[in-house]
């Protein structure tokens, strides 16, 4: 269509000699192969977000039954997973021997591990091969033998596309209040479990962090919508324990 | 697009038109047909972007940003929450936020939780308004709550912003749950500071309940739903109980159908 376009205007040239009439208004706007090309682009993000969005919600529907497996396969094979202050394991195979520390594969009586996805912020990278994401995550927990647990955190991930696939690269969970379901923030504050002593991290953790009465805030991934500014240091009181 | 044969055929006999009018007769319409197309991407990117706003105010309520909350509405934006009446303009959102809540930054021991989720973007046709209806759950150191949202955005240079927030509450309640306990609607002179303009409807809160009008039309049927005329009950014992029953008999009219305040114009 471009060749065509070009051949047109030379002829025109030719015959009439109205150059200036025809360059004007043909050159203002891109091809439409040019604007094509950038539809296209745009599609293929709001696809990835979309994408990117089911992949994380799945995660959650794996991750709240004990489906350990399913859930380790939608890691990439270098991905890595962070939950509180439990550290830092890498890879598939080791994620999924990690996940075993929140109850038997499959869960089984007494256990609730419910972990929804909610207020999903998703950022396609330029390139369209990595993303970020900030989630809310409220949970309602069980162990067999112990009080039901309430609790919130943050959810700050990274994804990358891989053979056309979305994989989670990086899961980093940060739980950021835990209380006993009877007692409640008033009068029950619970604290998150440190590294397993059974199956060690591969790395300690990247944060280290309390939980409520502290009151961290994990730094966003994305910038702020409306001025643009990262959202990596906002505002907060210093920890009276940790002393940051 | 790659039908060269056509194309060539059609060259002979019009070229001469299209030097005075270049591509117009089979240019124009894919022009147009490009032009609905982007019509249709950005209207689903605009409402991921007020998506992404609504979900950034929830987690700026989350940890008491209030500076960097209120840089998401317009200068012009109003701001009604509960039953505390009306707040006009970003300077004044900022006001109330500090006033009401303290100074910016997450406190220790302090846990204020505004979920956001279950939102219904639109867009209008022109891509310069848009609209949000959605639920926040509050999960607080008080107890719990829900308020809702019906929201209107605004694209100022390619930039969308809040430019209405709406917020009624449909239920507070302590850590007792809301089968023992549920807590009063906001009024404009609870806590300072005061609002702007008294409250756009007077409404209560659970037991009692308010329809806040919806921005879009059933989905299904196209219909707008209008709410009925109904007697509210003011909050005055445990709901169940014979004392919260009887209150209902003399509660506030509560419809809904009054206007939503525009901001002041000078």
């Amino acid at each position: 269509m471009n060749t065509m376009k070009v051949m047109l205007r030379q002829w025109c040239v030719a015959i009439a000699g109205l150059a200036p009439l025809l360059a004007a208004p043909a050159m203002a706007q891109s091809t439409p192969e040019a604007r094509l090309a950038a539809f296209r682009e745009r599609v293929t993000r709001l696809e990835d977000q979309d994408s990117v969005e089911n992949l994380q919600a799945t995660f959650g529907f794996y991750f709240d039954k004990g489906l350990w497996n399913e859930a380790a396969d939608l890691f990439s094979r270098n991905g890595s997973f962070e939950y509180g202050l439990s550290g830092v394991y890498e890879g598939q195979d080791h994620i999924r021997r990690a996940m075993l520390l929140y109850g038997p594969q499959g869960l089984a009586s007494g256990y609730l591990n419910n972990h929804m996805m909610l207020q999903a912020v998703i950022v396609i990278g330029a390139d369209g091969r990595t993303a970020t994401g900030r989630w809310q995550g409220p949970m309602m927990l069980s162990e067999p033998g112990a009080s039901g647990v309430w609790g919130v955190g943050i959810y700050e991930n990274e994804y990358v596309k891989e053979g056309g696939v979305w994989k989670l690269s990086k899961f980093h969970f940060y739980p950021t209040a835990l209380t006993d379901y009877d007692r409640g923030w008033a009068r029950s504050l619970l604290p998150m479990k440190g590294p397993s002593a059974v199956f060690p991290p591969d790395k300690p953790s990247t944060k280290v962090y309390r939980t409520m009465p502290g009151n961290y805030i994990p730094p966003f991934s994305y910038k702020h919508p409306v001025t643009g500014q990262p959202l990596t240091n906002l505002p907060q009181a210093v920890d009276s324990v940790t002393g940051q | 697009m790659n039908n060269t044969k056509t194309r060539a055929a059609l060259l002979g006999s019009l070229v001469l038109a299209l030097c005075a009018s270049p591509l117009a007769a089979f240019s124009q319409s894919a022009a147009e047909k490009l032009d609905a197309l982007e019509a249709r991407i950005t209207r689903l990117e605009d409402m991921n972007q007020i998506e992404i706003l609504q979900r950034t105010y929830g987690y700026f309520v989350d940890k008491s940003q209030w500076t960097l909350l209120s840089e998401l509405f317009t200068d012009d934006a109003t701001l009604e929450i509960g039953g505390k009446g009306l707040f006009l303009g970003k300077r004044r959102v900022l006001e109330y936020m500090q006033t009401a809540f303290g100074k910016d930054g997450a406190k220790e021991g302090s846990l204020a939780n505004h979920m956001q989720f279950q939102s219904i973007p639109d867009i209008s046709t022109d891509g310069k308004t848009g609209w949000i209806r959605s639920r926040a759950y509050v999960m607080s150191i008080g107890g719990w709550g829900l308020p809702l949202y019906e929201n209107q955005y605004r694209k100022e240079n390619g930039v969308w912003k809040i430019s209405r927030l709406s917020g009624p509450f449909t239920m507070y309640t302590n850590w007792d749950g809301w089968g023992k306990n549920a807590l009063n609607n906001t009024w404009p002179d609870k806590f300072d500071p005061p609002p702007d303009l008294p409250p756009s409807t007077v409404y209560l809160t659970y037991p009692a309940y308010y329809i806040i009008p919806f921005h879009f039309p059933n989905p299904v049927t196209g219909k707008a739903f209008k709410p009925e005329m109904a007697q509210a009950g003011a909050y005055a014992a445990p709901p169940g109980t014979k004392e919260q029953a009887e209150s209902l008999t003399f509660g506030r009219l509560a419809d809904g159908t009054q206007p939503i305040a525009e901001p002041p114009r000078k």
